[in-house]
């Protein structure tokens, strides 16, 4: 069965992304939530989500960081990561490229486009 | 297929350990099922015996079978869903607000990247068709002079529709009055509604306020009936309310434009005065610049250093003494040295002022020649900025056309004659070229009409 990890320290945020994908649970598809990227990180390594929404900004651990173990250091491959940033924050678009983030999606998100994403590269 | 929402509910992490310790606490044996009757927990060796309904805001939505100890089962799991079904509601209106924050992020973005009302309107339009069901829009501003409302931009209306609103006649012209956002659900039903307005069955109006005073209305309509609820207003007001403050900034920037136009048009004037002979001629080398850079299909922007180039030509004149720049007879080698500095006083002039700069090749080169034997840099080719060799040939062809002091204007096949002459040598033959590929002739009516300048 498919899993999806949330990775977001808002616990309001968590929720709008797990509701906005909500109706994948019904075709199956798993839930996880993580609110730090250590946490996160050892969630991917343990239980290989297939999609990964991941903010940027987070203490401890951020998201470039987290996305630049999984993808270069631990060279997991199967993984399709979003990275989550806040609009109109500037940017560094290539240290996001250097950490193989597949691709970025901004906060705030458009829920629709939220469930859109996750469909296609589900291919539910 | 969809999972029931007992199911959801027992998949509810922890629900189900919690469940079978309380089954096997009481010493009893239970079979649950949703709604459908889809087996979702048995016991082992459990019996149906009397069935309890679990109910979630008061709606059947699965049972528990066994002996009456199960009671408490049922209307545990009632319970849950009951405080399920509480969360989901929230986190249901939670996520629409969310989706509201989304649209209104997306509307400030775009509505506000323009300066130009037209591509405002557009803008707000193509925002309103995003989040509100509608099958026509108008945007609708205040012509102080006429005192009515205008269109200005509108999405699906058939031809027929008006376009000008008169005070006191139909509904938008009520929001103009009262300046407060309406629902109108049944047209047909308002008094108001003026049946000229073809197909509309609902609609919604709402003001665009400058400060407190109603400058425009947006209206937007539905060809079926639809109910436009309260909330799709307030969305409505709010995108109203962006596209005014949008539409203030691009019409205070357009004045602005137009104060700056004024301006430089009025310097160029101011020179010409000097020399009653070559009355107009800065409107006609304007036109005739325009209609060549027209043809050989410039970009917005070089349109723009081309005009402003074209209306400040001769600006550095300025700097030539009445004496030598008024001579009647012909000037002395000296004076007419006086004369070659005017393209580079008007640089001076125009380095000043930062919007004027981009004029400057257009200024500084229009004396120069294709050849290379022009003034005053001795420029040829291609090095001559494209605006001077366009000014040069509109320059020279008015210069010839217009009677001056010392001689007679040529007639127009004799000018022309010169242009093709000249063609390779002092001109540009792509100009040139260009120039017999414009409309001369309505450049020239263009110019001569007594209709104030506007550029």
């Amino acid at each position: 069965m498919p899993k999806i990890l949330i990775v977001d320290d808002d616990p309001n945020i968590r929720l709008l992304l797990k509701q906005s994908l909500e109706e994948l649970e019904d075709q199956g598809v798993i839930f996880i939530s993580a609110d730090n990227g250590e946490v996160a990180l050892d969630i991917i390594r343990d239980e290989n989500p297939d999609v990964v929404f991941l903010d940027v900004m987070m203490p401890r651990m951020n998201g470039f960081d987290v996305c630049n173990t999984v993808k270069n250091k631990l060279e997991i491959r199967d993984v399709f990561i979003i990275l989550l940033t806040v609009k109109g924050q500037k940017l560094d678009k290539q240290k996001g490229k250097d950490a193989g983030a597949d691709i970025y999606m901004t906060k705030p998100f458009n829920p629709d486009e939220i469930l859109r994403v996750a469909r296609n590269i589900l291919g539910l | 297929m969809a999972l029931s929402i007992l199911e959801k509910v027992m998949k509810k992490r922890g629900l189900s350990s919690v469940l079978a310790t309380l089954v096997s606490a009481m010493e009893t044996s239970v079979i649950i099922e949703d709604d459908a009757g889809k087996l979702l927990l048995s016991t082992e060796g459990a019996e149906r015996g009397v069935a309890y309904p679990v109910t979630a805001s008061g709606d059947l939505i699965g049972w528990v079978n066994g002996n009456e100890k199960v009671a408490a089962i049922a209307s545990l799991l009632s319970q849950t869903a009951d405080s399920e079904l509480e969360k989901r509601a929230l986190v249901t209106e939670t996520l629409d607000k969310y989706k509201e924050i989304t649209l209104l992020y997306d509307m400030v973005e775009k509505v506000s990247t323009s300066l130009d009302t037209k591509e405002v309107a557009r803008l707000v339009i193509e925002e309103a068709k995003k989040i509100l069901s509608l099958t026509s829009v108008s945007v609708l501003l205040l012509n102080k002079q006429t005192d009515s409302l205008e269109l200005i931009a509108e999405y699906g209306h058939k031809p027929e529709t008006t376009t000008v609103v008169r005070r006191g006649v139909g509904i938008a012209a009520s929001v103009w009055a009262s300046g407060r956002a309406e629902i109108v659900n049944d047209v047909h039903s308002d008094s108001r509604f003026v049946s000229g307005a073809v197909g509309i069955s609902s609609l919604m109006c709402a003001p665009l306020k400058a400060k407190d005073a109603v400058v425009g209305v947006i209206k937007l309509g539905s060809d079926e009936a639809v109910s436009y609820s309260a909330e799709d207003l307030k969305l409505f007001s709010t995108l109203a309310s962006l596209a005014s403050v949008a539409i203030e900034n691009a019409g205070l920037y357009e004045q602005l434009q137009e104060a700056f136009y004024t301006t430089v048009y009025t310097l160029a004037e101011t020179i010409e005065k000097r020399d009653p002979y070559t009355g107009n001629h800065t409107k006609r080398v304007m036109e005739y610049s325009l209609a060549i850079g027209k043809t050989l299909g410039l970009s917005e922007e070089d349109m723009a250093r081309l005009k402003l180039g074209a209306v400040l030509h001769d600006i550095g004149k300025i700097g030539v003494r009445d004496s030598v720049l008024l001579k009647e007879s012909s000037l002395t080698d000296d004076e007419f040295e006086q004369i070659k500095m005017h393209p580079v006083y008007g640089e001076e002039i125009l380095g000043r002022i930062s919007q004027l700069k981009s004029a400057i090749p257009g200024v500084k080169h229009h004396h120069e020649k294709y050849n290379g034997r022009g003034y005053p840099d001795g420029l040829k080719g291609d090095e001559i900025d494209i605006t001077a060799r366009i000014i040069s040939v509109a320059d020279s062809f008015d210069a010839m056309t217009s009677t001056r002091p010392y001689r007679n204007g040529l007639t127009l096949e004799v000018a022309f004659e010169e242009l093709k002459k000249y063609s390779g040598t002092q001109f540009d033959p792509a100009m040139v070229d260009a120039f017999f590929a414009s409309d001369v002739m309505e450049a020239f009516y263009t110019a001569s009409s007594r209709q104030k300048i506007i550029i």
